[in-house]
């Protein structure tokens, strides 16, 4: 069961990849959030730990439900074309990701050597995840995809604390949570401003300061 | 007690904010500063003296380096408010701002320092993240304060790209937590019991997280070659922002590089620790030296040396040594106050002139009389002539950099610093002599104004004139910070 919910980040991590608009990236990143809940459920349900489950639900709430509900409201909103604007195309974007699938892989067996199969799955999968926000945010051109770029190198680093050192402090994970959230809010607040004062979205057209 | 006061007095000011008129406002802010300031003497004072450690555990605690840092923010802290209150008022008096807008600057102001504070007092690692998180998304409003499409295209790329390094940061954090979970320690991020447990850990894990951790903060503390928001947010911040931005802001990330930094040291020694530091520094003061050339925006020019100067700060510490450690620590202390007094004078000039072009600004002496003679000393100040304290950080370093044999680093450190002092001298001396344009009229400065200027040039003034006094005393201070 764990496996397939780890299997569903994964591919979730080529979907992002692969989309050219909008609702569908926004989409790809609800059904990450999902799988990672998933997986979080199901390690609260072995363990019976209370605090996991609290965290399973912030990850619901926030991650599956408030903040992709929020950015396809801007979407809808500010009314540009939801066109992403790829620098790479996806045939491209899904091999580049490919590779570095590979690459992760061999970084997670370096970094933690000796330890389970799975542990290595699962780290892998986490840096996977963390360059597949990376690449959103290098090779598209929306600023929504910036954000969205953020939010899916937050979900890998979610793994990543998950998979190495059982999940942060709760009460850390409580304030990255509200952290995670006040910075979308606020990213929100600035995209509408970008979208009124330039009427695009259009990050590779934002280039009046330079030098 | 002393903490409850310099973090309830930041946030009491941001909800009065809301409650009385800006005019009133301002006085109370620079008040509610001032005894922020005394408190925060008072606790350096006493975390020296008697080595005093204020532990909450799990939460807080302020040793000597936290309250070094606060202390800086305090002063840098109490001049900006008081600078804000004739600025703000002039934004007004010109029809720029409304009152509205006016008490949303005195809430975000007041939030930003909150976030400040909290950042050197914070014990677990998880939230000073947070809390430097924090300092982002609220400075990103005085950044697009203006909200012109300068303002917002330079606050979201701030935003951007000091998210980005944040989560770096964050990844580096979770992998110290991994090393440290493995050599047995509890389920905490407590840097205290961190460095305690160092010479335990995973040294390969500790050296590749502490790479994430630096290139992820150093993006917020403006380390090239990851500096590239910082021109941009710099210059296009609301004047008093912008000081602060340059002063402190970038000082709260170099904080949580050097928490770091203890911890990397006892696990995998100083050499890994100051190769990677020196590497940065350099490349610091490479880029900003080719930019400041070049650059032709006041504002620009005065960010990129922010850049330049957090390069010494890192040298210095890459060095390592008493003397280099003594002058990084004066230096993080001298620039925060030099440079957001250069940002003082610079925000008066645009306000009077409305550009940032150094080429078409003539005459500051004759049009702003008071702002033109204190850039002058600024000028002076930030470049490193005696009797301002930065030419002896800079001493400092560079004697500690010959004495531990790092020639190379020491002359590329004083050759930098050179060409970067005949380029604000040729550029400064353009500005501020000359007749100014017919059209502009001289200004009187506000007193409150003039005060925030005293107050920042008065200490980088004393502490130049005593250093060779108190040589010893600053090794010792700097032996008790890291």
């Amino acid at each position: 069961m764990r496996i397939l919910a780890l299997l569903g980040i994964l591919s979730t991590a080529y979907l992002l990849v692969i989309t050219k608009r909008m609702p569908a990236l926004v989409r790809s990143f609800r059904y990450q959030s999902f799988f990672l809940f998933l997986a979080t459920l199901l390690v609260a349900v072995d363990s019976g730990s209370l605090e996991l489950y609290a965290v399973a639900a912030l990850l619901f709430i926030f991650k599956v439900w408030v903040i992709p509900h929020y950015l396809f409201r801007i979407g809808r909103e500010i009314k540009v074309k939801e066109d992403l604007g790829l620098f790479l195309n996806p045939q491209l974007s899904l091999l580049w990701s490919l590779g570095f699938t590979y690459l992760s892989w061999i970084f997670a067996c370096k970094l933690i050597p000796g330890s389970s199969l799975g542990q290595q799955m699962v780290l892998a999968t986490a840096f996977l995840t963390v360059i597949t926000g990376l690449f959103l945010m290098m090779l598209r051109m929306s600023a929504l995809a910036q954000v969205v770029g953020i939010l899916v190198m937050e979900n890998g680093l979610f793994l990543l604390a998950a998979a190495v050192s059982g999940g942060m402090p709760f009460f850390v994970e409580i304030a990255i949570f509200l952290d995670i959230f006040v910075s979308v809010i606020i990213m929100g607040f600035f995209l509408y401003r970008i979208n009124k004062l330039f009427t695009h979205i259009d990050v590779n057209k934002l280039s009046s300061l330079r030098g | 007690m002393i903490l409850l006061l310099i973090l309830g007095a930041p946030l009491l000011l941001s909800i009065s904010a809301f409650m009385v008129r800006s005019r009133v406002f301002g006085v109370l802010n620079s008040l509610g500063y001032f005894v922020v300031f005394c408190a925060s003497v008072r606790l350096f004072r006493d975390s020296l003296v008697s080595g005093q450690v204020i532990d909450y555990p799990g939460l807080l605690r302020v040793d000597t380096l936290s309250a070094f840092f606060i202390l800086v923010t305090a002063i840098v802290g109490f001049a900006t408010a008081l600078y804000s209150v004739g600025y703000i008022r002039k934004d007004i008096a010109a029809g720029v701002i409304s009152e509205k807008k006016a008490r949303l600057y005195g809430l975000f102001f007041n939030l930003f320092c909150l976030s400040m504070f909290f950042v050197p007092m914070l014990e677990n690692l998880g939230f000073l993240w947070a809390a430097i998180e924090m300092t982002t998304l609220v400075s990103a409003f005085l950044v697009g304060f203006y909200n012109t499409k300068g303002s917002v295209e330079a606050a979201w790329k701030y935003i951007i790209i000091c998210s980005v390094g944040i989560v770096l940061a964050l990844l580096g954090t979770v992998l110290f937590s991994y090393a440290f979970s493995a050599a047995g320690g509890a389920k905490t991020l407590n840097w205290s019991d961190m460095a305690a447990a160092a010479g335990r850990m995973d040294r390969n894990i500790i050296k590749i997280a502490f790479i994430f951790v630096l290139v992820g903060y150093g993006t917020k503390a403006g380390l090239a070659p990851m500096h590239t928001w910082l021109p941009d947010a710099h210059s296009q911040a609301i004047a008093p922002a912008s000081a602060m931005l340059s002063g402190v802001l970038l000082k709260t990330s170099l904080y949580a590089i050097l928490r770091f930094g203890t911890i990397v040291i006892n696990a995998v020694g100083f050499a890994y620790f100051g190769n990677l530091l020196m590497i940065f520094g350099l490349a610091s003061l490479f880029i900003s030296c080719a930019f400041i050339l070049v650059q032709k925006d006041l504002k620009r020019m005065l960010a990129y040396s922010s850049i330049e100067h957090l390069g010494i700060i890192t040298l210095g510490l890459s060095i390592g040594n008493a003397f280099a450690l003594a002058g990084a620590f004066l230096h993080i202390f001298s620039h925060a106050l030099a440079k957001s007094f250069m940002f003082f004078g610079a925000g008066q000039i645009v306000g009077s002139y409305h550009k940032h072009n150094m080429r078409s600004i003539r005459g500051v002496l004759t049009s702003v009389p008071f702002a033109g003679a204190m850039l002058l000393l600024g000028v002076f100040a930030l470049t490193g002539l005696p009797p301002f304290s930065i030419f002896f950080s800079e001493i400092m370093i560079a004697i500690g950099a010959f004495s531990k044999g790092a020639y190379l680093a020491g002359s590329a450190m004083l050759l930098f610093l050179g060409v970067i002092f005949g380029a604000f001298i040729h550029n400064f001396s353009r500005m501020i002599f000359g007749l100014p344009p017919k059209e502009i009229q001289p200004q009187a400065t506000p007193l409150s104004i003039k005060l925030s200027y005293l107050v920042l040039l008065i200490p980088i003034c004393i502490a130049g004139i005593i250093v060779p006094w108190i040589k010893k005393d600053l090794l010792w201070i700097a032996r008790s910070l890291f």
